[in-house]
């Protein structure tokens, strides 16, 4: 990634060599470049900047195009936002149209930016619209000019100083600064866990794809998936379109599977390839789940038959007002000074409502409806639709038709202990449901069952309910009661398995289903199915095809924490700070695992790694049995490599398709190891958080620093 | 040069594509200009042109013979060669006498062989002729899609074929070389070929040229001269005009036809002869220039500095852009590359008709593609007085003007659009193609519904006489419109603010004379009329017809034989002869014939017209009925076209006077107009801006024979001369 042959005059770093050279190229005189002038002098401007429609930088990749880790930027933040991709396309990125030179998928970001075309006075900088950039300049940019400003961007458009935001510039820093790197081996220094998201660190280890707990998701990870299902939404009038949300959720209306065995394994294939969409769109995205149970208490508290939707989800899927919502409603002119003052109100608290209703009361502001003429039906006033319209840009994972609260009776909300003795059923078919020839529910799909009907509710603004207002309204306004009613069902859509996919909650609700199932898996190795080659359409995959969530890349987490190494200095120590575990987590963990990343093998000497929890003062003295503090050991197995020259270095990462064959010898490996019980000591012991701490010693007992060279440990809590 | 075969592929044009001559009863002349608006250029006696001592034309000011306020000198129309290499098409070079360049040799014996020649000579051949007496009746829109077989002829009791084709001028074709560099199309001047010229005794002028050819060279350049007639027109009956445009028994000595151009060159050719020795020679080759030409004639441009409200370079560009993949990153299929907009086939095209369209991306530059639509009509104050009544400058381009120059050529702008409601209001006022037969635009102000902006450009359109077909008022071309609907939202460039700051010139992309050949084509054009086409000016609506072209800008020639040019079908169909052929290609006076006989009759009338606007929607109403309970609604005094035939003008003192004055408003005067053309003014700008003079002044008026000027105070309201729509 460094480029360290680059011939720069200066030092100072790549982005002041591009600043210099297009200076050099513009001289004395700069046009007005539609009032940006010189807009390669401010960072921020320069990435944004759009010169007559033209984006003079394209937005950054968010697939898997790119070939190396490095590539993936964390955040985004250097690629501009996702809403402002090119027009033609809309939000979604794509590889581009046809252009000039008949190139489709494999343009580069730099190909795509404007600046560069316009450098090498390509369409439109070609005469046809604009002339060559730079306008009114000095000179025209010789190509190694412009492949050095194309390098510079094709590489992220790096600030002069270390991006942080670049798991290779980390690595990168961590390898220019050796000494750190020594103390860091040596256990003199902590490593401390990496901010950037989980599926980043997961992606830099190979390892697969995480899917968390709502609540544990930082909120980087959330507002990836916002605007992906916001981009997503925007396709909807295209209603073939596989980026559009709505052709998603139909398929649930055509296909779905209930009441049977093919009901965990659809639903299985169904997120797996909406997920693969949202990846589509930014390859760090994957699903979340809805922990139930974590609401459990709250819930069968606040259960109310009169008051019919107080009930708690995550905050994540509820609805806020922001000070800039109330300035957009403002403007619309549809509101009075008084509901706009009660949003404004809502703003500055910034409180979360889980129900449009209460959301609606708690602003001063009576939910109405209107006769919809074309339909005979409801349809929500303007007023209300405006609104709604402004909560749905803020959380686009919030959903109007949401009412969460009653389910029957209080017990029927699944606590931690319910799931417990669900995961214990025994067998396949009580647990995911009965054969075609012997279709019966399995208790997963039960309590999932009234998880729908919690999660959607009872619309408490509809005829019958309440005092009698509503059913007075409809007479007075003319407006038929239709159970399919759009705007004002009498219950959620979540409650409607026609529609229910709608509801953005939908995918984390099935995500918990499809956690659990693979949760009872673990312990229920043989627990399959009884026709393992059924097809769920509409896709062409099968049962057996559905089984592994590995297969399909994923695992669930309720939080990971990753310490990133070096895996250039052999590790004898390895000390770290607090994860800063959540306490959330430490609650509701079931399983926590250590996990050593990327261990190499070829002719190390064979050792023993130990590992301890919150002591770090640990080395080769230290005591493991009767030591609360010991989680394991791991004895390494490596052997000598012979071969020719090259034949012991690290391979190649795998960068073909078709490549079949097994793993290389040299490939380096993963270890894991359970910690539950030395986590649940720790807590005992009345820690409020957790860090781990290696100990590499040779076979003779002794401290060894040549044996043990890595790319991460990692901290992971299973629920 | 043995086996090297890959630069063989040199592709030769003649440009301009369509070169213009203009009428002149002198023997001097001088050269068309290339730029829009430019004045024409001096040359000698032989048509070379004469520069500067920095290499630049010099420009002529006086349109007259000196001390003869009478004689109009002739506007030659200029041709040159230029050689494209390979798949090139736009930057080709002139070529050069001496120069060397890749020809193909074929024999009888020899496959194609490619040559490096040595250029020695051009073989210039032109072939002129008139065939306006024997065409259709021009019946306005009648015609724009095909004749019916009912459509009367000029001269409809002459059907004998023979007899008829003897209504054609068709003095031949004439070669000229540099060695034998000049030829007339004049009676008796092309031994051999059945000419035909129009009788004797036609008074009051007869006819016995169509006009002249010259090549010479520009320093080793060669180029070709044409000249056109003198302007003379006659009747073979006592010479009366009923009509602006069809009168029986007259003809005129306007004329177009074909320019095509062999190079002769020598090359060296070795062999080995008999005695086993290698042995060069050089030999003599000829080749066609593949892409030829056409030249039109067309009566004299008294303002020459002044653009129409649509050139005809403006119209036939809209024509090309959306129908020949001229300019695919403003129309075609997206992505508006050349790539994506290239069909080979028939149906490839028809497909390429029915996706195209105008690329929303595409930013229009401002000096270059709004402004000219934009500036024009606050020219027409010199030649026409708008605002009768109020005297106000409705186009006023200045600060605080509906056309506010500054306002208007400043795009959004680090955020800001200070000047959107300017460009909407115009956009507000521009008329949509729908809109053909309106005068007022109503209801589309959000501000004063009441508000009754009429719609602009407020000149006639293609027909605004009957009621059959209307096509009343001027629209801008698709292209412009879209070029202003771009500009309205903010799409635009200030290519001055942007890439041209440094350039002095840059509200002037035509500041400079033209380099290329396809500049050239296109800067001859725009000083011709491109609308409204009833007839027209040069040209009627043909020139629109994309049937025309083989590719833009260049008429599809067709073969004929010599002395047979073609009769309209009802006549054509009685010997078997054949007919006109717009797929096959045009023959010597194919374009011209559309247009009015004689030429002066439709030119004196094109001042202004009274439309009828009482219904949009004409074609519904029953026009045979009477006691249509409806009243009459007239615009009044509907300019043509200000820039071709001025109507109030200003004299050097700044006084505003008829410019046709002694000249009367009728019939007579019409006839009038045939002996007195040539006394008439021309308009020139000052050289100088700040010498106090009007920005448009008369020069070279011949009071003598029309008398002093009249005042336009005199001016009375309400002709509507031609709103009876073809009395015969």
């Amino acid at each position: 990634m460094a480029k360290t042959t680059s011939k720069s005059k200066q030092p100072a770093g790549r982005y002041s060599e591009v600043k210099s050279i297009l200076n050099s190229i513009q001289g004395k005189t700069v046009p007005d470049y539609q009032g940006l002038k010189a807009f390669w002098l401010d960072y921020e401007t320069f990435l944004s900047a759009v010169l007559y429609g033209q984006r003079m930088i394209a937005p950054g990749p968010h697939d898997d195009s790119a070939d190396t880790a490095e590539s993936e930027d964390g955040s985004g933040s250097c690629c501009g936002s996702k809403s402002e991709q090119n027009q033609s396309a809309g939000c979604w990125p794509s590889g581009g149209g046809r252009d000039d030179n008949g190139g489709g998928r494999d343009t580069s970001r730099s190909e795509q930016s404007g600046l560069i075309k316009g450098l090498r006075g390509l369409a439109p900088f070609d005469g046809s619209v604009f002339p060559p950039l730079l306008w009114d300049a000095k000179r025209s940019a010789t190509d190694s000019e412009i492949s050095t400003i194309a390098s510079w961007i094709d590489d992220g458009c790096p600030q002069d100083d270390v991006d942080d935001d670049e798991v290779s510039s980390e690595k990168e820093t961590l390898r220019l600064q050796a000494s750190k790197l020594v103390a860091l081996a040596a256990g003199e220094m902590k490593h401390s866990v990496a901010e950037k998201p989980t599926n980043t660190m997961q992606r830099s280890v190979k390892g697969l794809r995480v899917r968390k707990e709502i609540g544990s998701m930082s909120e980087q990870e959330v507002q990836r998936l916002r605007e992906a299902i916001a981009c997503m939404q925007t396709y909807n009038a295209h209603w073939q379109d596989e980026r559009s949300f709505d052709y998603w959720a139909r398929i649930h209306a055509s296909s779905c599977q209930h009441g049977w065995e093919q009901f965990l394994p659809w639903h299985r294939l169904y997120l797996y390839f909406f997920e693969q969409m949202l990846q589509d769109f930014d390859s760090q995205i994957t699903l979340p789940y809805w922990a139930w149970s974590d609401y459990a208490d709250v819930n069968r508290d606040t259960f109310n038959t009169e008051k019919l939707d107080q009930g708690i989800l995550p905050e994540r899927y509820g609805c806020w007002m922001t000070s800039e919502g109330v300035a957009n409603l403002a403007a619309t002119g549809l509101l009075t000074d008084k509901q706009l003052s009660g949003l404004e109100k809502l703003a500055k608290s910034r409180q979360v409502y889980n129900s449009s209703a209460r959301f609606l009361k708690a602003a001063g502001v009576d939910y109405m409806v209107e006769l919809d003429p074309t339909t005979g039906g409801a349809q929500w006033t303007p007023p209300i639709a405006a609104i709604y319209a402004e909560l749905l840009r803020i959380n686009p994972l919030w959903f109007p038709n949401r009412w969460p609260g009653v389910i029957g009776s209080p017990t029927s909300y699944p606590t931690a202990e319910d799931i417990n003795l669900l995961l214990e059923t025994p067998n396949w078919a009580e647990f995911g449901g009965g054969p075609l020839d012997d279709h019966h529910f399995g208790y997963l799909e039960q309590v999932h069952n009234g998880m729908h009907n919690f999660s959607g509710g009872t619309n408490p603004n509809y005829p019958g309910r309440g005092d009698g207002k509503w059913t007075d309204l409809y007479n007075k306004l003319g407006i038929a009661q239709d159970p399919q009613n759009k705007d004002n069902p009498p219950y959620g859509w979540m409650v409607d398995n026609r529609i229910t996919a709608f509801d953005p909650i939908f995918w984390a609700h099935h995500s918990n289903v499809d956690r659990i199932w693979a949760q009872w898996q673990s312990t229920h190795p043989n627990g399959n199915p009884q026709a393992l080659d059924g097809v769920l359409a509409p896709w062409s995959l099968t049962v057996a095809d559905a089984l592994s969530t590995r297969t399909l890349g994923y695992e669930y987490m309720r939080n990971s924490y990753h310490y990133p190494t070096s895996s250039q200095v052999g590790m004898q120590n390895f000390n770290s700070e607090k994860a800063g575990v959540s306490q959330q987590t430490l609650d509701v963990f079931r399983k926590a695992e250590v996990r050593l990343h990327r261990v190499q093998r070829a002719n190390l000497p064979n050792a023993s790694i130990r590992i301890y929890l919150n002591d770090s003062s640990a080395d080769a003295n230290t005591k493991m049995q009767g030591n609360d503090n010991f989680v394991g050991e791991i004895q390494t197995f490596h052997g000598t490599c012979m071969g020719g020259p090259g034949h012991c270095d690290m391979p190649l990462d795998k960068t073909r398709q078709f490549d079949q064959r097994m793993l290389h010898h040299n490939e380096p490996r993963n270890y894991r190891i359970d910690a539950t019980d030395a986590v649940n000591r720790m807590l005992a012991e009345g820690a409020q958080d957790i860090s781990v701490h290696l100990v590499a010693v040779g076979l003779d007992g002794q401290p060894v620093d040549n044996a043990l060279y890595l790319d991460g440990v990692s901290l992971n809590f299973m629920d | 040069m043995s086996n090297e075969t890959t630069t063989s592929n040199t592709t030769f044009k003649i440009h301009p594509a369509i070169g213009i001559a203009r009428l002149g009863n002198s023997d001097e002349f001088y050269l068309t200009p290339e730029q829009p608006g430019a004045l024409p250029i001096a040359c000698d006696a032989d048509g070379v042109e004469q520069q500067d001592k920095n290499g630049q034309p010099v420009r002529v000011s006086s349109f007259k013979e000196s001390g003869d306020l009478s004689k109009v000198k002739r506007q030659a129309a200029r041709f040159r060669i230029f050689a494209y290499d390979g798949d090139d098409q736009k930057t080709g070079e002139e070529i050069k006498i001496g120069g060397k360049y890749h020809f193909v040799v074929t024999s009888a014996t020899t496959a194609p062989t490619p040559v490096e020649g040595t250029v020695k000579d051009i073989q210039w051949t032109v072939h002129l002729a008139n065939k306006k007496s024997t065409w259709y009746d021009f019946m306005e829109t009648d015609g724009m899609h095909g004749y019916s077989a009912s459509h009367p002829l000029r001269n409809p009791t002459v059907t004998q074929p023979d007899l008829r084709r003897q209504m054609i001028t068709d003095p031949g074709p004439q070669t000229v070389t540099l060695k034998s560099p000049r030829a007339a199309f004049s009676k008796g001047e092309n031994p051999g070929y059945p000419q035909t010229f129009p009788p004797e005794d036609i008074k009051p002028n007869p006819i016995d040229t169509l006009g002249e050819l010259m090549a010479n060279k520009q320093g080793d350049n060669p180029r070709l001269v044409v000249l056109g007639g003198r302007g003379n027109s006659g009747s073979t009956k006592t010479p009366v005009i009923t009509s602006f445009v069809n009168n029986d028994g007259w003809y005129d000595d306007i004329s177009d036809g074909p320019v095509t151009a062999k190079i002769a060159y020598t090359y060296p050719f070795t062999y080995t002869n008999s005695d086993g020795k290698k042995v060069t020679e050089t030999k003599n080759g000829v080749m066609e220039v593949q892409v030829p030409a056409w030249v039109v004639v067309g009566y004299p441009r008294y303002v020459p500095q002044m653009l129409d409200m649509i050139t005809l370079d403006e119209a036939m560009y809209d024509v090309f852009v959306r129908n020949f993949q001229y300019a695919p990153r403003i129309f075609g299929v997206a992505p508006y590359d050349r790539a994506s907009n290239t069909p080979k086939t028939e149906e490839e095209t028809a497909l390429w008709l029915n996706d195209a369209g105008f690329n929303p991306d595409y930013y229009p530059k401002f000096y270059e593609e709004i402004w000219p639509i934009l500036r024009r009509p606050d020219l027409y104050q010199y030649t026409y007085d708008f605002d009768f009544f109020s005297g106000g400058d409705p186009h006023n381009t200045g600060t605080g003007g509906n056309l506010d120059q500054r306002a208007l050529s400043t795009p959004p702008s680090g955020g800001q659009d200070p000047y959107r409601q300017n460009r909407e209001y115009v956009i507000r006022i521009m008329r949509e193609p729908l809109q053909t037969n309106l005068y007022f635009n109503t209801g589309k102000s959000k501000i004063n519904p009441d508000h009754k902006p009429r719609l602009m450009p407020m000149l006639c359109g293609n027909n605004p006489i009957s009621n059959t077909s209307p096509d009343k008022f001027l629209i801008m071309t698709r292209t412009q419109l879209f070029f202003l609907r771009q500009w309205a939202v903010g799409k635009f460039v200030n290519e001055c603010s942007e890439w041209d700051e440094s350039d002095p010139n840059c509200t002037n992309p035509w500041s400079e004379p033209p380099t290329t050949g396809e500049g050239i084509d296109r800067g001859v054009l725009s000083n011709l009329l491109g609308g409204a086409f009833c007839p027209g000016g040069e040209f009627s609506w043909i020139i629109i017809n994309p049937g025309i072209y083989s590719a833009p800008y260049r008429i599809k020639h067709t073969t004929y034989q010599a002395g047979a040019l073609s009769l309209p079908k009802p006549i054509a169909d009685i010997d078997g002869s054949p007919a006109p052929n717009i797929a096959a290609g045009m023959e010597p006076g194919d374009l011209t014939k559309y247009i009015g006989i004689p030429w002066q009759a439709d030119f004196h009338e094109c001042t202004t017209q009274n439309i009828d606007v009482t219904y949009d929607n004409w074609n519904s109403i029953y026009l045979s009925s009477t006691g249509d309970p409806a009243e009459q609604q007239i615009a009044y005094d509907i300019p043509w076209w200000p820039a071709h035939r001025p109507i109030i003008i200003q004299t050097e003192q700044g006084q505003q006077v008829f410019w046709a004055s002694g000249i009367p408003d009728n019939y007579a005067g019409d006839l009038e107009m045939v002996q007195q053309w040539n006394n008439l003014g021309f308009l020139i700008e000052p050289v100088d801006p700040a010498s106090g003079l009007p920005a448009f002044y008369q020069i070279e008026r011949n009071n003598a024979a029309l008398g002093p000027p009249t005042a336009s105070g005199q001016r009375t309201l309400g002709r509507s001369k031609r709103s009876t729509r073809y009395d015969r």
